[in-house]
């Protein structure tokens, strides 16, 4: 059934600066096979699927396609070797304002051979051949933007597959997508398998894993950490490559508490959603963990209000709680660090005094006036006790390393004292040293309120917890104290399948 | 001409609301045809229409026809010379018997206008050259407005002065008030312009100050200043005011408002004289012209609406404070003898 | 510092002595106590509208009316003195309140409708030019005007209001310092105050910087906004009213000029000490470069359009320092 590589690379390595990304990658792809790709956020995936389809040049090491040295230096010479990347963001493969036509046939109206006159009757040819060969049923008249999201997927691979490629990189691609909308680009990439074309895809969906794939390789810090063919695939196996298992039990000492902060009563956080309860005690840290997209920041943004929730209710500190917006939250002594602190947490133009004080301007100033000497003060012994690495307080942001920006973004709600401390994917791309100042500043102040992190890797976790709470589709499925943990049935309660299916 | 006819004065509304609510005589019988009868049809083809200038001008048109017993039409394309092109077209499919152009653009008017003429209706132009000889021009005289108020400054202040002079190029009425200037620049070999400046930047008058000021700095021994539109002397005044120099320099200028007159009042105002023309009283004679026209008689080509100087003392003495005070004590303002054979009814007659 | 870092952070005030110097030798009489008011009192107009604008541009908007907002406060106070004949203390009222009134509608319109902001102040802009004409039908306001109802308006400016514009505090040479300038001053201080030191300012330029950080930091986005809209507005109407104070009448005008020169003040601003952001010194001080500028050229004899030119040149020069030298634009 296997037969020879279409595709193969040895050795990729690629840095950024200092920041090793890929380690050494080697990768084999198959004619007429489905192999899924996972890795943590940061682990290395989209780098390597950018170096494969041209945007970033390899650091080091080789790739071959159907036997043939293969070493593109833009998109554009990948899509004519044969190597076809659909990526995550939907709207990046089409053209919204266009009809599907034009869209399917798009890559033809520019480049050296392409006609100068747009002939509308030529398009329509082109594009129902496209769309014949892929079962496509969708309108050609009609214009993107009028389309579905699933329909706007088929035309961004339809408009891949017009190339006829040999390699065909899915990137997330039912990230936004509902299961019926699923099914339909299931059936396609089914297609395609039989048509022989060699698939990688990307996804974290234990579902869409399962359906789809025909070999798994796990990615983890850089590296491929595991390489699963054999039937039946062993997914725990490869969640558990993807997730690690370095772990340093010895490095915590749990903490069980008895004094309640938050409890949560049926809390739904979407339609559809199964509710969930729990408990955070005095002193003690609590981590979510699973996979992307199973409601972990959805959650954090209720408990903080940004979000309502559609049903249930929440107690801090024996009084009832429901934040009508972040302001509220923070009154209530409830603080988020918010996971993407590009995005979402460093203000550009402030310097790391300003971006500690933002959230407790009115605990820091008289009359209105800002207490500078305060801001200062409080700026510097932030910077000392998280080890943060500047010159001075008035250091520009862009000026620190992705872990000292993190350490501030936590050192911002550390100045001042919590009731419920939440940290929403707190370690994202920060390196291992600052986690662990970071995880360890967490515990270590950890007494008179509770800590709650989501984090997607479970190393991070482990590291950190008293407790670890597992999460899938949008609601708590497991609880684990960090003593002894069955990591067996964790992995399971991450992968969202039955327990020990594969064992 | 867009902007030409915005800057230039912002006049008599007093005039020509008083005018309107005038009554007037019968009409008498022994008016030439078509006016024997009432009911004679005219058209107002307009192509600017916001601002002091335009409402007064409506009103001296609805004045003069009323006082002939003429039905008019008022057609408005408010700035879009294609537009105003079409009305001409409308007006002819009214049946009108006479068509007053007002304002346009030459290259687009022309054709229109000759349309109308072919059509046997009688046509007059203000202030636009339809280039058409059997089509009289009503204008006012521009080189008579700077004339009269500079006529005036080498009355008050000798033939010998050291002059600030504020100017714009490339406006119609300004560049033709500019030639009178320069005229008597070389006229008077002691008049000599020591400072030139002047921006369309709205509010004109704010800006114009600005400039004025500095100007006055630069030069503390201008004398003279030639303000040759309203809107820069109210500039120029402020700056002299603010620098206090309001005793030691004049302004003449042209145009005039109730404003102004309340600035050329004010006590030790430096505003000396302006020279203006009245725009009801040119809304009047262009309806005399047209109606000469349908009675058989010749205007002439040229209808020249003649300005009216008005000094400081003027007002002072004759104690006159808005436009309304303006046309009733100064006669000369509120009517102009132009375009007036014996049987024309005169609307500002009591 | 580096060379290249002093250049940034002194170089546009280096530039504004050395115009200064020039102008000193080029133009006599330049230098003086009352060509130094000159230059404030042409300047205190604008600089308060770019004083207002700056505002909104704190919290990354813009706001396109506040031109027009200025000249209808104008022609509000105008009629409401000539025509409703009240005393000057209402006629500021209103002004105040138009202002406040379209800030919180610019606001609105963009907070909650989500309409971006140069097209909902643009939108404003048009609005007003409007609307100021249509209680006259489209007539300037002075003393003795007839309105549409044929009726005669014979209220006046009182003196009071007058005073606003055209009287003068005594300041080591008697009838030196006008009160317009005054007013540009207190305020300046006040905003820059206020944006530098006090929480409310802190957090405008948080909103400006990430408004999804300073939402997850607690601060109310939308009223930050709003707010800052009506600071605009506020300052338009205080700038209409010393217009309509120095010109004794009410004009009708866009005020197109206006916004010009006061988002060119604003921008020129960003320059100033480096500071690459909107803030109020820096445009203090970029009015007063134009101010300077124009009345160095003005008493040369250089004509309207080489005015405009060069304060082009001007802005082009601050936003280059701005963005290509500081390297701190892009955000």
């Amino acid at each position: 059934m296997v037969g020879n590589a279409v595709f193969r690379a040895e050795g990729l390595r690629k840095s950024f600066g200092q920041n090793e990304v890929l380690g050494g990658v080697s990768l084999e792809l198959h004619a007429g096979e489905v192999t899924v790709l996972m890795g943590a956020n940061g682990a290395g995936k989209s780098t390597l699927v950018k170096i494969i389809s041209g945007v970033y040049e390899r650091g080091d090491g080789t790739m071959g396609l159907a036997g043939q040295a293969f070493a593109p230096n833009t998109p554009a010479e990948a899509i004519r070797a044969g190597v076809v990347t659909v990526h995550q963001n939907i709207n990046d493969g089409v053209v919204a304002d266009l009809d599907v036509a034009t869209n399917l046939t798009l890559d033809r109206l520019s480049g050296s051979g392409a006609p100068f006159l747009f002939n509308p009757a030529r398009v329509r040819r082109q594009a129902k051949a496209v769309a014949d060969r892929m079962g496509l049923a969708i309108d050609l008249k009609a214009r993107v933007s009028d389309l579905s999201l699933a329909d706007r997927q088929m035309v961004a691979i339809a408009r891949a597959l017009a190339h006829q490629p040999k390699v065909l990189i899915l990137d997330e691609p039912t990230s936004s997508l509902s299961s019926a909308e699923a099914d339909r680009l299931f059936a396609l990439i089914d297609r395609l398998r039989e048509q022989g074309v060699a698939i990688l895809y990307i996804s974290h969906r234990m579902s869409d894993i399962r359906r789809l794939a025909d070999r798994i390789v796990s990615m983890r810090d850089g590296i491929i950490s595991g390489v699963f063919d054999k039937k039946p695939l062993d997914y725990e196996g490869a969640v558990n490559a993807m997730l690690g298992r370095k772990i340093h039990l010895d490095q915590i000492v749990v903490r069980d508490s008895a004094d309640i902060v938050l409890k949560i009563d049926g809390l739904r956080i979407a339609q559809g959603a199964k509710p969930i309860s729990l408990t955070l005690g005095d002193g003690e840290v609590v981590a979510i963990t699973g996979l992307v997209g199973v409601g972990k920041t959805a959650l954090a943004e209720t408990l903080f209000g940004v979000r309502k929730p559609v049903a249930g209710t929440m107690v801090l500190n024996g009084k009832p709680y429901a934040p009508g917006s972040t302001g509220e939250a923070i009154a209530a002594g409830v603080f988020l660090v918010a996971k993407d602190r590009g995005e979402n947490g460093i203000v550009g133009g402030f310097n790391i005094q300003e971006n500690i004080s933002l959230p407790f301007h009115k605990r820091m100033s008289r009359f209105a006036v800002l207490r500078r000497r305060l801001e200062r003060i409080t700026a510097r012994q932030q910077i000392e006790e998280l080890g943060i690495v500047c010159r001075s307080e008035k250091d520009e942001m862009s000026a620190l390393s992705g872990g000292n920006q993190q350490k501030v973004m936590v050192a911002r709600w550390m100045a001042q004292d919590a009731g419920l401390f939440i940290l929403d994917e707190p370690f994202q791309g920060v390196d291992i040293s600052a986690r662990r100042d970071i995880a360890a500043k967490l515990r270590a102040s950890a007494n008179g309120r509770a800590t709650l992190l989501f984090v997607t890797e479970l190393d991070e976790a482990l590291e950190t917890a008293d407790r670890i709470l597992v999460m899938s589709e949008q609601t708590i499925v497991g609880e684990h104290r960090n003593a002894d943990v069955d990591l067996d049935r964790l992995l399971a309660e991450v992968a969202g399948g039955p327990l020990h299916s594969a064992a | 001409m867009n902007i030409t006819r915005r800057l230039l004065g912002k006049v008599a509304l007093g005039l020509a609301g008083a005018t309107m609510l005038m009554q007037f005589p019968a009409l008498a019988a022994d008016k030439p045809a078509p006016f024997d009868k009432p009911g004679v049809k005219i058209a107002l083809v307009r192509y600017l229409s916001t601002g002091d200038f335009f409402q007064a001008y409506l009103s001296g048109v609805e004045a003069q026809s009323k006082a002939l017993g003429i039905d008019l039409r008022v057609l408005d394309s408010r700035q879009d010379a294609a537009l105003q092109s079409d009305m001409v077209d409308q007006a002819i499919a009214l049946g009108v018997q006479g068509i007053i152009i007002q304002h346009g653009l030459t290259e687009s008017m022309k054709d229109a206008a000759q349309r109308a003429v072919d059509a046997g209706i009688k046509v007059v132009a203000f202030d636009v050259n339809v280039e058409n000889p059997k089509i009289p021009q009503v204008e006012q005289s521009d080189r008579d407005l700077a004339r009269l108020a500079l006529e005036q400054a080498v009355k008050d202040n000798g033939d010998s002065w050291k002059a600030g002079y504020v100017y714009v190029a490339g406006i119609a009425p300004l560049d033709r008030r500019n030639e009178t200037w320069v005229d008597v620049k070389k006229k008077y070999a002691g008049i000599s312009e020591v400072a030139m400046f002047g921006t369309l930047d709205n509010p004109i008058a704010n800006s114009v100050a600005n400039q004025a000021r500095s100007v006055l700095s630069a030069h503390p021994d201008i004398k003279v200043m030639f303000a040759p539109y309203d809107e820069f002397a109210k500039g120029v005044k402020i700056a002299v005011d603010e620098a206090g120099l309001n005793k030691g320099i004049k302004i003449y200028s042209a145009d005039i408002s109730t404003s102004d007159i309340a600035a050329m009042r004010e006590p030790d105002s430096a505003w000396a004289a302006t020279a203006a023309t009245n725009p009801a009283v040119v809304g009047q004679v262009s309806v005399r012209a047209l109606a000469q026209l349908l009675a058989g008689e010749d205007p002439g080509h040229n209808v020249v609406v003649p300005p009216t100087l008005i000094t400081q003392k003027d007002l002072i003495d004759k104690d006159i404070k808005n436009m309304e005070d303006l046309s009733a004590k100064l006669p000369q303002f509120a009517h102009a003898d132009v375009a007036m054979p014996a049987w024309m009814p005169n609307p500002n007659a009591k | 510092m580096t060379l290249r870092d002093h250049a940034i952070r002194y170089g546009f005030i280096v530039l504004l002595f050395g115009l200064v110097a020039y102008f000193a030798i080029a133009a006599d009489g330049f230098v003086s106590p009352q060509s130094a008011v000159f230059i404030f009192q042409s300047v205190a107009i604008t600089g308060v509208l770019a004083l207002g604008v700056t505002a909104t541009l704190v919290v990354g908007g813009f706001d396109l009316s506040i031109g027009s907002v200025a000249t209808s406060a104008m022609m509000a106070a105008a009629y409401v003195m000539v025509v409703l004949e009240q005393n000057a203390l209402v006629a500021v009222v209103v002004c105040l309140l138009i202002g406040a009134i379209v800030g919180l509608i610019n606001g609105w319109l963009i907070v909650y409708m989500r309409v971006p902001d140069l097209l909902a102040t643009l939108g404003m802009m048009f609005l007003l030019v409007g609307l100021q004409r249509i209680p006259t039908e489209g007539r300037s306001i002075a003393t003795g005007m007839t309105m549409p109802d044929g009726s005669v308006a014979n209220g006046k400016f009182s003196d009071a209001f007058l005073a606003l514009g055209r009287h003068r505090f005594d300041f080591f040479i008697p009838n030196l310092i006008p009160v317009s300038v005054v007013v540009l001053l207190v305020l300046a201080v006040l905003i820059w105050f206020f944006l530098e030191y006090t929480r409310f300012g802190r957090m405008m330029y948080a909103v400006g910087s990430n408004e999804r950080a300073a939402e997850l930091a607690g601060a109310p986005v939308k009223a930050y906004k709003i707010w800052a809209y009506v600071i605009s507005g506020v300052f338009a109407s205080i700038s209409g009213i010393l217009l309509a104070a120095r010109l004794g009448r009410g004009d009708i005008a866009s005020g197109n000029n206006l916004l010009l020169d006061a988002v060119a003040a604003a921008l020129i601003g960003y320059a100033v000490l480096g500071a690459a952001k909107p803030n109020a010194f820096g445009t203090a001080v970029g009015a007063l470069f134009v101010g300077i500028l124009l009345q160095g050229l003005t008493m040369m004899n250089a004509p309207y359009y080489t005015q405009d030119f060069v304060k082009g040149v001007v802005l082009v020069v601050a936003l280059v320092f701005t963005f290509a030298l500081s390297g701190r634009g892009r955000r």
